[in-house]
């Protein structure tokens, strides 16, 4: 089994519900958004086209990150999700210069959202639990596949347009999609094999 | 029982246990759609906010916004005393220097104001309340019926709310606003609007349903002077002149009804007014027991409204009764068309006439006149099109026009709560299989013509008053068609309170989570509308810029401390359209209160115990929420406003079915019918494609206003709409030559999302939150460059001062600004500092409000210059 996600363009509005469930669902600490929306514009006014496009680690099939971590700390875990043993990570950030994607973060020093007021209890509670040093990103939401539910950003996005399965079998929801509809990837030439795919807006 | 035992009470109904790990149910707040969510507790502290797949309100999902709530919910910033001001002066920036107080010192106080006040004359006081943090208006409206005033308005009295869109919704679609029947739809136009891409009324079901539709093929075409949210994903994004929306949707209707006949005759002449014979003198012929008279082909005669067959009726041609030359009204509509061209239009909107012409011309064709689907056995018209309109179409002097404009197009090719096409949120409820209720129907007024049967504001839509000598602090009277009023704060309006003998005048304020400061106009306006005041009590999260002005500031608790027994009632608000499950969901506390924060619902009901008028505000919770014995409320009774809510839960659904069973399960839900979602067909009510009783609003309200120096304009006040320009078209300054106008992000609600640190900081991150969208061309031929900091000056002088942001999905005349940001105070840190305040630019007056319904114009034409960094 190998785990991805399809994320389809002409679904999805941009909207940031991935960006801000994903941080609700981890509690990341300020600066850190495992996954993103960008922005761009295609044409010239009037023929333009505003393009949204989700971002978040692509679990790599060949990841680099895993590759150049010294510590191991960077490791395929269960059906291909690309991890990081925060115990094992010495926080030399090569994997974020590896990463041709840009989502991987670092978490420094203690940051809280309230700069002086120290953190709150729902920080204590969620933020403090990531480990200072250490680099830090999508793990695809494992905690909740392990309780067999979906990724956050999936089981959220409003305009469902995040699909989540297993992209061994050729059957399965995701596959279908990709084939169906010109499934693509990011950065395809950088040659890591990324089980994200995209379907076209 | 007393607020304290009430506060003790609420504390342990929400009591978190050592060790718990809950999902409750409950409702968001982070915008009025109010999206079903469910709230993990562990330990006592809300770890995660997720959408409630049981309730069809969100179906299990929830915006950026909503799934950030606890960000608000946290914040250090939160209010947890009762503050008084000890620094006498009311000025913007200038610390009140705050002291805590008791609950009984400040209860005290404000009693003592209320009491005087009442005995006085209970119109001195004025209530403003946010639609932001609960969209349920009774308890300040049973508030204020209580005490006797009728000053009570929402915030944002201009930019805010849009008093067009609903007003219209009401009178042409039974709701409080329009939107696709996504589930069949296939060709929608939206102007000014973004239903279904993150914004509003039922925002997250509208979402998922919208993407369902475009996934099943349905075209968009988007008029809107900026391609950001329903643009971005449109088929066709037609950039349109700020303001000129009624100038594109006379023109396309001109094409539908003119040059392509593409018209639904069996729905104009059964449904709506069009067959209704108007005299020369532009009134309805009515016949001797005043019914509206139309022409029956088949009797050739004329014939009441109500006594001929629809199919029979003319909607054409020129008849003879008694001696009177006479027309169908729909005759008149398709003649009033006929000036605007396609040509004549281009020039108004930028817009190419082909364009229009061809978008008509796939509109008209989609419509797919005279056919039918069957829909779970029923068999129901189906017209698979869409006009769309809402806050930023019509939010101009135009306002009426604009939006009717666009929503005649639906009702010329019959497309209106039928099939596919133009829906109002859903205004017919049968009611839950086991108790009937709740139970709303539009019904015909005596000339045949819809009232609502749900409805939130003062008065229905429609029929419309009279004009009259205003009583209201916002003339409200003079404007039987108006809701939220400028008059309210503007800088004359001591000038025409004098001249239409308001015989009092503003003492105290209750103000309710509104941040009126920013969520009018300019501030400058509002602070000299604000000083005035001798009392203000402010019922609010945080202290805000209004905090400036305010005498006593309470402590409200979030949502996640709060209880609703209507978070998404009325149907016509924000529950979702088309086919599915009806859905009754409450809110209630996850948490309870920090420090002494007290729930709103319950200090109101403390007031009106102190001063004196309990039995009063009990009586008016009767009336409002319908409530019969043996759920009828006790006016002699000192109720909680919980045992309120549980009265009227178990009013609707039973006796079992009380707060506590829906505690428990947090949502009731039961299916809709074909007949509830697509009722036009089923329902005896006709709607109005001439709107006979204008000008005599136009003339009555111009009788007392012309004489007081209040000139109404009646160009504003005919049948037929027309394109008319705002202020902004008219300025004619040099170096004056963008119109700068207001949108609503899809990161922000208002102003009050700012303070949020997780929305901030995706809202920083984003390349229009906190930005000026400029035309990329038309900055460059000016030297002016992404992220430079320009100065935007109005007309009038006002300034304002951010970042650019090139873009190409912008009209080369537009300047685009999200929100209302660009916070000051020190109570909202996150905020403080970030993005453009908007509103600072604008003027409250009568030049830029809608004659009609007392819209304020949200665009200004500006000069934009680089500033000082």
């Amino acid at each position: 089994m190998r785990l991805g996600m399809v994320i389809d363009l002409r679904r999805c509005i941009g909207c940031y519900g991935c960006q801000l469930s994903c941080k609700a669902e981890h509690g990341t600490p300020p600066g850190v958004f495992f996954a993103r929306v960008l922005k761009s514009e295609e044409g010239r006014y009037p023929t333009v086209r505003h393009l949204f496009l989700p971002v978040l680690c692509n679990h790599c099939d060949d990841a680099p990150c895993v590759e150049v971590c010294p510590t191991e700390a960077s490791h395929y875990a269960e059906h291909g999700i690309v991890d990081i043993d925060q115990d094992k990570c010495v926080g030399c950030r090569a994997c974020m210069m590896a990463c041709p994607y840009g989502n991987r973060y670092f978490n420094g020093e203690r940051r809280d959202y309230y700069p002086g007021a120290g953190p709150t209890v729902y920080e204590t509670a969620r933020t403090l639990r990531h480990p200072e040093g250490v680099v830090m990103k999508c793990n695809f939401c494992r905690d909740r596949l392990a309780e067999g539910k979906l990724p956050a950003c999936v089981a959220n996005c409003a305009s469902t347009a995040r699909y989540f399965g297993d992209l061994d079998d050729p059957n399965s929801q995701v596959s279908t999609l990709i084939k169906e509809r010109g499934g693509f990837t990011l950065h395809p030439e950088a040659g890591t094999g990324p089980n994200v795919y995209y379907l076209p807006p | 029982m007393t607020a304290a035992e009430c506060e003790h009470q609420q504390r342990l109904s929400s009591e978190p246990r050592a060790g718990d790990d809950v999902w409750i149910p409950s409702a968001c707040a982070l915008c009025y759609g109010s999206c079903s969510i469910q709230v993990h507790r562990v330990n006592g502290v809300a770890i995660k906010i997720e959408g409630n797949p049981e309730s069809a309100v969100g179906k299990g999902r929830l915006c950026a916004k909503g799934v950030s709530g606890l960000m608000v919910h946290y914040d250090p910033n939160r209010l947890t005393k009762p503050l008084r001001r000890t620094n006498p002066v009311k000025e913007i920036g200038v610390d009140p220097g705050w002291k805590e107080i008791s609950w009984e010192e400040a209860l005290t106080e404000i009693v003592g104001h209320l009491k005087r006040i009442r005995a006085e004359d209970p119109r001195k006081l004025v209530i403003q309340r946010t639609t932001t943090v609960t969209a349920n208006k009774n308890p300040f409206q049973a508030f204020a019926f209580g005490f006797g005033t009728p000053n009570l308005s929402v915030a944002g009295g201009g930019l805010h709310c849009g008093n067009g869109a609903h007003l219209i919704s009401g009178i042409m679609h039974a709701s409080w606003g329009i939107l696709p029947d996504f589930q069949y739809c296939n060709y929608a136009m939206y102007f000014g609007a973004s239903k279904g891409h993150s914004a509003g009324h039922a925002s997250t079901s509208n979402m998922g349903m919208a993407a369902d539709a475009r996934a099943r093929g349905m075209k968009l075409v988007v008029f809107d002077p900026m391609c950001n949210f329903a643009a971005a994903k449109a088929t066709e994004w037609v950039p349109l002149r700020v303001g000129t929306d009624a100038a594109a949707a006379l023109a396309i209707g001109n094409v539908i009804a003119n040059d392509l006949g593409a018209i639904d005759a069996p729905y104009l002449k059964g449904k709506t007014n069009g067959p209704y014979l108007i005299g020369p003198d532009g009134r309805y012929v009515r016949d001797k027991d005043g019914k509206p008279l139309v022409w029956d082909l088949m009797a050739g005669a004329a014939r009441p409204f109500d006594g001929a067959a629809a199919d029979d009726m003319a909607l054409e041609g020129s008849f003879e009764v008694d001696g009177v030359t006479c027309r169908p009204s729909f005759a008149l509509l398709k003649e009033h068309l006929r000036q605007y061209t396609p040509e004549w239009a281009e020039k108004i909107t930028t817009i190419p006439a082909a364009n229009l012409r061809r978008i008509a011309e796939e509109f008209a064709r989609e419509a797919r006149i005279g056919s039918t689907i069957v829909i779970e056995g029923v068999t129901l018209p189906y017209r698979p099109v869409a006009a769309i309109a809402f806050r930023g179409n019509q939010g101009h002097r135009n306002s009426v026009y604009n939006f009717l404009a666009v929503d005649l197009l639906n009702h010329l090719v019959g497309a209106a709560d039928v099939v596919g096409s133009c829906l109002g949120f859903p205004p017919v409820v049968d009611g839950h299989p086991d108790s009937g209720r709740p139970h709303y129907v539009p019904v015909a007024t005596p000339d045949g013509l819809m009232e609502v049967g749900q409805w939130m504001g003062w008065h229905h839509p429609y029929p419309v008053e009279d004009p009259k000598l205003p009583k209201t602090l916002g003339l409200q009277g003079l404007f039987p068609m108006g809701m939220v009023s400028p008059f309210l704060d503007a800088p004359d309006r001591e000038h025409w309170w004098e001249r239409f003998g308001i015989e009092y005048r503003p003492e105290m304020l209750i103000n309710f989570g509104a941040n009126l400061l920013m969520s009018i106009a300019n501030k400058d306006t509002m602070a000299a509308s604000l000083a005035k005041y001798e009392f203000i009590v402010s019922i609010d999260l945080f202290l805000t810029e209004t905090s400036d002005f305010v005498d006593i500031v309470l402590p409200d608790c979030s949502y996640l401390q709060s209880v609703d027994s209507r978070s998404n009632f009325p149907t016509i608000f924000s529950h979702p359209a088309g086919m599915g499950d009806w859905s009754w969901p409450i809110r209630q506390p996850v948490l309870p209160p920090d420090g002494e924060q007290r729930r709103f619902a319950d200090v109101l009901l403390e007031l009106a115990e102190r001063t004196g008028f309990l039995p009063d505000m009990i009586a008016a919770f009767n009336a409002i929420l319908e409530l019969e014995p043996p759920y009828r409320l006790d006016g002699g009774r000192r109720y909680t406003y919980e045992e309120i809510c549980d009265a009227e839960l178990k009013h609707n659904f039973g006796p079992e079915r009380g707060l506590e069973w829906f505690r428990e399960n947090g949502v009731i839900r039961w299916k809709k019918k074909p007949q509830e979602v697509y009722w036009r067909p089923f329902l005896d009510v006709r709607v109005p494609i001439y709107w006979e009783w204008m000008p005599d609003i136009g003339e009555k309200a111009a009788a007392l206003a012309d004489p007081r120096g209040l000139e109404m304009p009646l160009e504003y006040y005919r049948p037929l709409p027309d394109w008319l320009p705002c202020h902004s078209h008219e300025v004619e300054k040099p170096g004056f030559d963008f119109f700068a106008f207001y949108y609503r992000d899809t990161l922000h609600t208002n102003s009050y999302t700012m303070e949020n640190a997780w929305l901030d900081e995706a809202a920083q991150l984003d390349p229009f939150s906190y930005n000026v969208a400029i035309n990329a061309e038309v900055a460059r031929a000016r030297g002016l460059a992404n992220g430079d900091l320009v100065e935007i000056e109005s007309d009038t002088g006002r300034k304002i001062t951010g970042r650019l942001r090139l873009t190409e999905c912008i009209h080369p005349e537009g300047l685009g600004i999200a929100a209302l940001a660009n916070h000051w105070a020190k109570g909202l840190p996150t905020a403080m500092g970030k993005g453009v305040f908007f509103n600072d630019l604008l003027e409250l007056d009568w030049k830029r409000t809608s004659p009609v319904n007392l819209n304020l114009d949200l665009c200004v034409k500006v000069k934009v210059t680089r500033a000082a960094e």
